[in-house]
């Protein structure tokens, strides 16, 4: 495999790469070498092979190629379920939503105590109250109630399953890329716009970092695009990355997503599982 | 007026002494209460009036901090799997686990083994014990080449045509009938 | 031509198909189910009530009468040998096959002391005190395969399993533990987060205490010079040789047992433990000194 890459290498008349092994770190940036880092794997891949991403920059608008990067099929490389992303999206939906309809039932419309005429001897039908659903000004009879919560959980597996099947489709889309770090040159939002377009990211870019604080100049240059969004690892999600054309990770951030997953895919999930089981007991 | 009466009786209580203890209602009768007027065997305590003050209550019992004590190895012990634990390769197994071999990863199809490291082959039985299904889950590869070998294995094996099911994007191949440890024989013996 | 991988296939497909948005995902056929309205030719006019009745006056006669007969619920008779069944202990069975298995799998740490708080922590066996369980019942599916030598502490075992385990050069005890000690046993990552004291082990009660004081089922009471008499009894019974445990360079493991009023091995009562900081407090105080080590 390294020397199928070093053909494709040589074929873009760059220098042949320095290939250095090295635990689960970064690759180191060489003036004019590149770096491929063989990762050592917790749970190596059984059968799918790895995916390779180039790691890019963001110092300059053109494009540089700082090195190979590789990816864990179970994460990058999932079958890609349409149906359990649609359930994923459905739910991010719908479980926060609480619904504010509300309409007045025939005890709380005001009036209808009374019988409005006696039972017999009218010629007219029989009634209780003039508020009853059947008359016009009644209360509505299963009509929406105020405070209606959506809630409900999709199960844990699922969840991340939606995760690994997005994350696969961005990248084999074309609309995943692996950048070194978030340094701008500069905070004004031409640059970030100059950026996406010359490199065809699609219009809306989210971007992925490690941690909390992303760099400042970034945060300034996308505070005034409402289509750049920055966001930490902890809150990736499928509907924010189906939403965005096009994902930026940093390195850190895709090692950590990758680490995570892989950690809940093998591992006993039946307490995440359980907090939210609807008991039938 | 009696409640005026109560309370200063209670003061007197409280700086009585040792035998500060109201034994009976006399002070609400009005009696003037001495400590030899008293006897120890009528000791009431049912009501608020009969019994006595609390005077100290320990809620701080002395303790100490024991930094990196020599017995948290069995605390950690007592705590949860990070993961599921990984297998240490064995001479020999004796409960008749068979694990997964390395030459497994060479064939044009995968079967995935599970988190607990076990085959993923099921029996689905349904309609009152009349429908039963094996299912494989969890194949990767070429899932059509794979549905061809076992039928063929499985003809073989049992001298008549057995109808399967290829469900290409969930996974899964299902066979009509009963024949999951024929299947599971044949995944052994290609190393999954 | 393509991969015929399923992986490869769809994701090769997926390069060629447009970009997966919002607006181009759907479910698998067969997800929804249309709801009857109550408007319309279907679910309107009688809105699946029928005609008159109690089906549509919604006054039904009450559950299980049959119109007259002897209802099903009260014609089977009380039977007296299960009187009190719901007072009694239940031991959820684990079978030495199992056991072997977790061993197999490298899921229980043979190195060490086996408890049910390890057999719970290797996560194929669970148990609930909330419904009577009283522990593990060691059965003797595949005992003739079982070949580790552990030392294990069940609430209950029969002859062959202990034979089984014994032959094989184990230790098997049996100990009672109250259902407040099982509940911390089940769960202790829970209890030590509670910030509360490890209390003291129950006493068996009246009926168990002649099960744990004999040196037959290797109760945790019982006298051990009776016990490696009892050791040799069934080495003669099964036919197999009793192995010197003195000699085995793992016996101060296998020798490890709990104090009566111990919990957890290792941790004494009135220790509260603190897993944020990593250490353990001890009480100092005479009277609770005395009271947890009675």
């Amino acid at each position: 495999m390294a020397s199928l890459l070093i053909n494709a290498l040589r074929k873009i008349h760059i220098s042949t790469p320095q290939i250095r092994s090295s635990f689960l770190s970064s690759s180191a940036v060489c003036s004019n070498t590149l770096t491929i880092t063989k990762k050592d794997w917790k749970y190596p891949p059984q059968y799918t092979k790895p995916r390779e991403v180039w790691i890019e920059n963001v110092d300059t608008v053109e494009e540089k190629k700082l090195g190979l990067f590789e990816l864990h099929p179970l994460v990058y490389a999932a079958t890609p379920r349409i149906d359990i992303i649609q359930r994923n999206v459905i739910w991010q939906r719908k479980f926060r939503w609480v619904s504010w309809a509300h309409t007045k039932t025939r005890a709380e419309v005001r009036g209808g105590g009374k019988k409005p005429w006696p039972q017999k001897g009218q010629g007219r039908a029989r009634h209780g109250s003039i508020r009853s659903p059947l008359f016009r000004g009644g209360g509505v009879a299963h009509g929406p109630r105020s405070g209606k919560t959506h809630f409900y959980m999709l199960p844990f597996h699922l969840r991340i399953h939606g995760l690994t099947s997005t994350l696969s489709a961005k990248l084999a889309q074309d609309d995943l890329h692996v950048v070194k770090d978030l340094e701008l040159p500069s905070d004004e939002p031409e640059y970030l716009i100059d950026l996406i377009e010359s490199r065809n990211w699609g219009p809306s870019v989210l971007i992925v970092d490690d941690t909390d604080y992303a760099p400042r100049n970034l945060t300034v240059a996308s505070d005034s695009l409402p289509h750049v969004n920055i966001m930490p690892v902890y809150g990736l999600n499928v509907y924010s990355m189906l939403k965005h054309d096009t994902l930026i990770l940093t390195q850190s951030a895709a090692e950590k997503i990758e680490e995570r997953i892989l950690h809940y895919l093998h591992s006993d999930t039946k307490k995440q599982q359980a907090q939210f089981k609807l008991d039938q007991v | 007026m009696a409640t005026v009466w109560r309370s200063q009786c209670a003061f007197a209580r409280f700086f009585a002494g040792k035998t500060g203890l109201i034994l009976n209602n006399t002070a609400d009768l009005g009696a003037k209460v001495r400590p030899d007027s008293i006897s120890v065997s009528k000791r009431l305590y049912s009501n608020y009036g009969n019994s006595p003050f609390v005077r100290r209550i320990q809620e701080q019992y002395a303790y100490e901090v024991v930094k990196n004590p020599p017995e948290w190895s069995y605390v950690e012990r007592l705590l949860p799997f990070e993961g599921i634990p990984k297998v240490t390769p064995k001479d020999c197994y004796p409960s008749g686990w068979i694990p997964r071999k390395e030459e497994a990863s060479n064939l044009p199809y995968f079967l995935q083994r599970t988190k607990n490291e076990e085959l993923s082959i099921y029996l689905d039985i349904s309609c009152r014990g009349m429908r039963k299904i094996s299912k494989i889950k969890k194949i990767e590869g070429d899932i059509w080449l794979l549905n061809d070998e076992l039928k063929e294995y499985l003809k073989n094996r049992y001298n008549r045509y057995i109808e399967s099911r290829v469900h290409e994007l969930a996974k899964f191949i299902e066979f009509k009938g009963d024949y999951v440890n024929a299947l599971k024989e044949w995944a052994h013996s290609k190393g999954f | 031509m393509g991969s015929r991988q399923i992986t490869e296939k769809s994701l090769a497909m997926l390069r060629s198909l447009p970009r997966i948005s919002i607006g181009n995902l759907r479910d698998n056929p067969g997800h929804k189910k249309n709801s009857k309205r109550g408007r319309g030719q279907h679910g309107g006019d009688k809105h699946g009530a029928g005609n008159k009745g109690s089906g549509q006056r919604m006054n039904y006669m009450r559950l299980g009468y049959e119109t007259g007969n002897n209802p099903f619920y009260l014609r089977m008779p009380q039977e007296h040998y299960y009187r009190g069944h719901h007072f009694r202990r239940q031991y959820p069975p684990l079978s030495l096959q199992q056991v072997q298995l977790l061993i197999d799998k490298n899921r229980l740490d043979i190195s060490k002391p086996v408890d049910i708080a390890s057999i719970v922590k290797s996560g194929l066996y669970n148990f609930f005190p909330d419904q009577k369980h009283f522990g593990v019942n060691l059965t003797d599916e595949g005992v003739d395969n079982f070949a580790a030598k552990i030392n294990i502490e069940v609430q209950w075992a029969s002859e062959q399993v202990i034979a089984a385990i014994e032959r094989n050069g184990g230790v098997i005890t049996t100990a009672y533990y109250d259902p407040h000690s099982l509940f911390l046993l089940k769960d202790p990552k829970q209890f030590f987060e509670n910030g509360q004291s490890i209390p003291r082990r129950m006493i068996p009660p009246p009926d168990a205490i002649e099960y744990y004081t004999s040196a037959k089922n290797r109760g945790y009471l019982a006298d051990p010079e009776e016990i490696s008499q009892d050791r040799l009894r069934l080495a003669q019974k099964y036919g197999y040789e009793l192995p010197k445990l003195e000699n085995d360079p793992s016996y101060e493991m296998l020798c490890e047992r709990k104090d009566p009023r111990q919990i957890f091995y290792g941790l004494d009562p009135g220790w509260v433990i603190n897993l944020k900081d990593q250490c353990i407090l001890k009480p100092k105080d005479e009277e609770l000194v005395r009271f947890f080590a009675s």
